[in-house]
């Protein structure tokens, strides 16, 4: 009697469970390796996604099937955006002392880091599709997709420049702002929220309750500012 | 007492969604629905013991609801490196400044704002 590896193999790697297991397979081996080692560069998502992306080729799968097999985990991204509420809460205390420290850092940063990032890619001179793509890279990538799409970017390539922005952010953010004298946790908080988003809020959570909260409110304000804002801007300016 | 508090993180989602689509197009359901309960949590005045216990559980786990999106850098990989050196450049230097200027400005506010209130 000869088995069939073959078809079992493309069952196995075909199922609708598959892009859920090598998800959570890779995201529990890189949080052990992370814990093991508590090495900056092993950031847990950055870690899994390589090992994903691996995976994916070798077994010879697009990123279009694996996205569809792994909606179970996409699926909870939305909850868990509404769930920055309750730690955005609990620090409303803190947050309403340090108001008018909060309200500048946002405006005045956000609009920086912004024009700074379309600035330097027009002067290497990348692509204006590319430009317009790069425009919303310091937002969370549901506002970010909208965004490029109204300003005449590619939605998914915005979506992977926020992705790197926010891995590189997680990575060497809390470091480089501790050696650049930033100590305050809601400081630490701000830049992470302001720059790198939902993965530098992630990684703020990790310093602590109040760098946290302070990280969601950044990353929710410039959120909301950049989705009305920046397409009025270029509107404006084009 | 968790999938309590879970409903009402998918019923904040779901009202969001809809005024999406009915008011306000530019912002994405998940961001409104934020908002609605962080109206909600500041007319109620405090956190339910469901609703905490879940946002807690989820928030642990945003990391890994992270991946998945993550993994789309290799559909785009052509055109990245196409433009490589100009995506990588602006994207690294624009980061690196901004991200230690936002945390410089807060940081010297917070400074200022303490010694007024010493003095």
């Amino acid at each position: 009697m000869s088995l069939d590896w073959h078809a079992a193999w493309q069952a196995l790697i075909h199922h609708p469970l598959f892009g859920v297991g090598i998800t959570l397979g890779a995201y529990q081996l890189a949080i052990a390796a992370y814990e093991k080692t508590r090495w900056v560069f092993l950031q847990p998502v950055l870690l899994s996604m390589l090992a994903v992306i691996g995976i994916l080729l070798a077994c010879g799968l697009t990123f279009a099937e694996y996205k569809d097999s792994a909606a179970a985990l996409t699926l909870f991204l939305g909850p868990t955006t509404v769930a920055l509420a309750v730690p955005l809460f609990l620090n409303l205390r803190r947050i309403r002392q340090l108001f008018w420290p909060t309200l500048i850092t946002l405006l005045v940063a956000g609009v920086v880091a912004t024009v700074l990032g379309i600035t330097l890619a027009w002067v290497f001179g990348a692509e204006q599709i590319m430009l317009m793509s790069m425009a919303p890279k310091s937002v969370t990538s549901p506002i970010a997709m909208l965004v490029a799409n109204q300003i005449g970017g590619i939605a998914a390539l915005a979506a992977v420049f926020v992705m790197i922005t926010g891995i590189i952010g997680a990575i060497i953010g809390p470091a480089l702002l501790k050696r650049c004298g930033v100590h305050h946790p809601a400081a630490l908080g701000m830049a992470l929220g302001l720059t790198a988003h939902a993965v530098g809020t992630a990684r703020a959570l990790q310093e602590g309750e109040e760098c946290g909260a302070f990280s969601a409110l950044a990353m929710s304000l410039m959120g909301v500012f950049t989705a009305v804002l920046l397409p009025l801007a270029i509107l404006l300016w084009l | 007492m968790l999938l309590r508090g879970l409903s009402w993180l998918v019923l904040c989602q779901l009202l969001g969604t809809a005024l999406n689509v009915l008011l306000i197009p530019i912002l994405p359901g998940p961001i409104i629905g934020m908002l609605l309960l962080f109206v909600f949590l500041l007319l109620r005045g405090e956190v339910g013991e469901p609703l905490h216990l879940a946002s807690t559980s989820l928030l642990k786990y945003l990391p890994l609801l992270l991946v998945p999106p993550a993994v789309g850098v290799m559909a785009y990989a052509e055109d990245i490196f196409a433009d490589f050196w100009a995506i990588a450049g602006a994207l690294l230097l624009s980061l690196l400044i901004s991200i230690v200027f936002a945390g410089w400005l807060m940081q010297k506010l917070i400074d200022r704002q303490q010694r007024r209130e010493d003095a």
